[in-house]
């Protein structure tokens, strides 16, 4: 099964659309100014989806819907923000819990109808959806639950962050389409003639990540003797101007290389702060003075930077079976935002639309999370993912060990 | 919280703080009140503001690259020349004249730039802003371009200042 750059952008787009539409809904009933932060798309495993959500308490509605599109879909916001919008509609509403529930399930309802029935419209087909449940639930819980829970299944979803303005509080439309059903109805809007890209392929790009993700982890032990364990990969897909703000405004300590080969493109090894020290602190053989960083924090992040950039890109070399050269690494200290701005800028000269692999490690033994975050050409990853033969892929599936020793 | 309309503010609003209006990458915002604009995460990309003290008119737009002529997807605020023109046709639009207009701009950083030949995205923004600017008779009387680190802005809609920040150093007005 292919799908095509054009028909990811057009079904982000739909999803865009149908998010602000929802937006729109709720802004004219409560007088509430908000706006559609961010859409993408995203092929990740069914396990780590929601992971934006982690440490948060939601209510929100929930519904299924089949039809031409099969799956569910939930709207959340955080208790706060569900507090405001409930207030705007109803003044003292939230203070009455029954009131609180049916302005939030009204508003729910209005809103997912929007954004289901833009999708109907431009698959011009019939698309139904069940009655919105009422749901009040912390944390990845409010998603719903996997119909497949056996299943070690990689699943496409659409998130759309909503930003309220002037309030720090968002609320995230979550739709997670049936794989098989979303896929053929991919597949029949691709032109497979043109620039396809094999959907099967995506998965095995995302078990690629992994592996790099989890050498590079591997190198962050070797280095600093904390057991470092990859978490998350998954691949994105977004217009060029939304892939900065997939990294947040916090600042980051990291480092970026420009790597050259079939794909090339840019990768980034990026640090919150804290984790900055804290990890630098473990490489280095002195305490350090005080919580500040300092030169030295930084020219351990560059070396660990540099050997994770190592870990990862010969974990897709070996897959690929091509050779993938990276620049030195350039230390970066800077807000998230305009880490990646520049990225985006010079990938956004020859595209509208790009991939942004993502992955994530994390260790229990002290705070410490480093995310890596690529963004290759997108005409090049296409070729690569070409290039990668169908029993390549599931060699790799079997046995991704032995391809990343 | 605010009426949704943008032309008014609640009752909550009154003496507290001004009206803040987010502008997002490839986007641009106008107002006539004497709200404050912003945008974050500039590296590359151009934040120009410009106002007119005469109608009271600002607006702001956060460029990405230099010219729709290399790839033309439709959004004009994506570019310096098509996002400078766009926000100048707003600003008419909602009642200032291009002749009173003064302009400031910050941004056009040469961070993480990898072409080895020819100058970088980040220059190559900031000098077609001031041909637009040109092209328009628009005075460029403040900027803060280049250098190797991010910056954020703020334009203040009633007095025209650009409040511009970075992670790393103090903030400065233009």
């Amino acid at each position: 099964m292919n799908v095509d750059i054009q028909s990811l952008g057009t079904f982000n787009q739909l999803a865009h659309e149908g998010a602000q539409q929802a937006t729109q809904s709720m802004a004219q009933m409560t007088g509430i100014d908000a706006s559609v932060d961010v859409t993408k798309i995203t092929l990740v495993d069914r396990e780590d989806v929601g992971e934006a959500l982690v440490g948060q308490d939601f209510v929100g509605v929930q519904f299924d819907f089949e039809g031409v599109l099969e799956g569910d879909t939930v709207l959340a916001f955080d208790t706060d923000s569900a507090d405001t919008m409930v207030d705007a509609l109803i003044p003292g509403g939230s203070d009455d819990e029954a009131m609180a529930r049916s302005g939030v399930e009204e508003v729910g309802n209005i809103m997912m109808s929007g954004f289901i029935d833009g999708w109907a419209d431009y698959l011009e087909a019939a698309i139904e959806h069940s009655p919105p449940t009422y749901i009040e639930k912390s944390g990845r819980e409010v998603l719903p639950e996997t119909r497949h829970p056996d299943d070690h299944e990689q699943v496409f979803v659409f998130k759309s962050e909503i930003e309220w303005v002037g309030e720090s509080v968002n609320f995230y439309i979550y739709m997670l389409p049936e794989y098989e059903a979303f896929a053929e109805v991919m597949t029949e809007h691709a032109d497979t003639e043109g620039d396809a890209i094999p959907i099967d392929k995506l998965h095995t790009f995302n078990e690629m990540t992994t592996s790099g993700t989890q050498k590079a982890a591997d190198n962050v032990e070797m280095m600093t003797g904390i057991p470092t364990e990859a978490e998350v990969s998954q691949i994105s897909f977004a217009p060029i101007t939304d892939v900065p703000k997939q990294i947040g405004t916090d600042t980051y300590v990291g480092t970026v290389v420009e790597f050259t080969g079939v794909p090339s493109g840019y990768l980034l090894v990026l640090f919150d702060e804290v984790s900055a020290i804290n990890v630098a602190e473990a490489m280095m053989p002195i305490e350090m003075d005080g919580d500040e960083l300092t030169d030295q924090h930084e020219s351990a992040i560059e070396e660990l930077g540099n050997i994770m950039t190592s870990g990862f890109v010969d974990g897709w070399a070996n897959v690929l079976q091509t050779s993938v050269d990276h620049s030195p690494p350039r230390l970066v200290h800077d807000m998230g935002r305009s880490i990646m701005d520049p990225l985006a800028a010079q990938v956004g000269q020859h595209q509208e639309h790009a991939f942004i692999i993502d992955s994530r490690m994390k260790t229990d033994d002290i705070e410490f999370e480093a995310e890596i975050h690529a963004l290759p050409n997108e005409q090049e990853l296409r070729r690569a993912l070409e290039d990668l033969d169908v029993e390549r892929a599931d060699e790799t599936d079997a046995d991704v060990e032995q391809i990343f020793e | 919280m605010k009426v949704y309309d943008g032309t008014q503010s609640t009752d909550d609003d009154q003496g507290t703080e001004p009206e803040r209006i987010k502008v997002g990458i490839a986007e641009y915002k106008t107002t006539t009140d004497d709200a404050v604009l912003t945008t974050s995460g500039l590296g590359s990309c151009i934040g120009v503001g410009i106002y007119d003290d005469v109608s009271g008119a600002a607006g702001l737009v956060h460029v990405m690259l230099p010219t729709a002529e290399d790839i033309d997807d439709g959004n004009r605020a994506k570019f310096a020349d098509t996002g400078v023109e766009a926000l100048v046709e707003a600003l008419e639009d909602a009642g200032a004249s291009r002749a009173s207009m003064r302009a400031k701009m910050a941004g056009g950083s040469d961070m993480l730039d990898f072409s080895e030949s020819g100058s970088s995205i980040g220059a190559r923004n900031a000098k077609q802003v001031r041909a637009t600017l040109e092209e328009f008779d628009i005075p460029l009387v403040g900027e803060d371009v280049g250098g190797d680190h991010g910056r954020s802005l703020k334009l203040d809609a009633g007095t025209g200042d650009l409040v511009v920040k970075s992670a790393n150093t103090e903030s400065t007005t233009l």
